[in-house]
């Protein structure tokens, strides 16, 4: 099994053009995508809803960080941030969210990305910026800063920008 | 009813069902707050709040579960994960002193 990656976003597991019906559909994208990354097994999505069925995981400034119990803990597979912005709006219980940080962890190597979440949240000006990128290499760098300023493109090139192929 | 002076505060710890998202957002932004202050801020699983925590911080729906596993523990819910009341009160009275009730 891999160890918890040093990079938790993977651009791959960033859809800035996604569209859902219901606030469950955007969980399930949001877990569909780390399942493409390899971060979970598909049986971790449905915990996902579980989750969200106690306790919403909207966080404010139209932004929801969907994850799974501690049950589907067992479902995962190594630490990833999926990325998911919905520009037309999904109704979060009686909140639109534009923006959804799914989430698996085992680890904590998700712990900085979220630091910077909760300290782009704090600034409705940040919230706004990242709520309106619309390129994967701008939503990389304003939640993994230090990797974006020493913008050396792992293997690849991953992070150059480029629109999310599909 | 348990409470403690905040100058008694060595640990504070956030806890939510996983311990893998809200909590530790919330962890990270008291971190923050309280940086400089001798206090350390963890964040776990609510089914696995450590015996040495001072103040559980956790979110509503989740203080009965919580107050089940560490009764004996000053508990503060909140609500909202950006800027709760609870909160920001919380980080208040660790800077300025005073106390702390469940």
């Amino acid at each position: 099994m891999p160890d918890t990656a040093p990079l938790p976003l993977d651009p791959r597991a960033v859809r800035l053009r996604a569209e859902a019906g219901s606030r469950d559909d955007a969980i399930r994208q949001c877990g569909q995508a780390l399942l493409a990354v390899g971060a979970v097994d598909e049986s971790y999505i449905d915990t996902m809803i579980d989750r969200e069925r106690s306790i919403s995981t909207y966080v404010g400034e139209g932004v929801a960080i969907p994850h799974g119990t501690l049950a589907g803990k067992d479902a995962v597979h190594h630490d990833a941030i999926s990325v998911l912005r919905f520009p037309a709006g999904v109704d979060w219980d009686g909140f639109p969210v534009t923006l959804c940080i799914g989430i698996a962890a085992r680890g904590d190597g998700h712990v900085r990305l979220l630091s910077e979440l909760a300290q782009i949240l704090l600034d409705p000006e940040r919230a706004e910026a990242l709520r309106e990128a619309d390129d994967v290499g701008l939503v990389v760098r304003l939640l993994q800063p230090e990797t974006g300023q020493d913008a050396e493109p792992p293997e690849g090139g991953p992070s150059t920008r480029e629109e999310t192929p599909e | 009813m348990p409470s403690i002076d905040s100058k008694d505060v060595k640990k504070i710890v956030v806890a939510c069902d996983a311990g893998m998202g809200s909590s530790v957002m919330l962890a990270s932004q008291l971190r923050k707050a309280l940086s400089g202050l001798s206090i350390e801020v963890k964040h776990t699983p609510v089914n696995a709040i450590p015996a040495d925590a001072d103040i559980v911080v956790c979110h509503a729906g989740l203080a009965a579960r919580a107050k089940a596993t560490a009764p004996d523990k000053v508990l503060v819910p909140f609500q909202v994960f950006i800027g709760d009341p609870a909160v920001t009160r919380l980080i208040a009275t660790m800077k300025n002193g005073g106390t702390v009730d469940a």
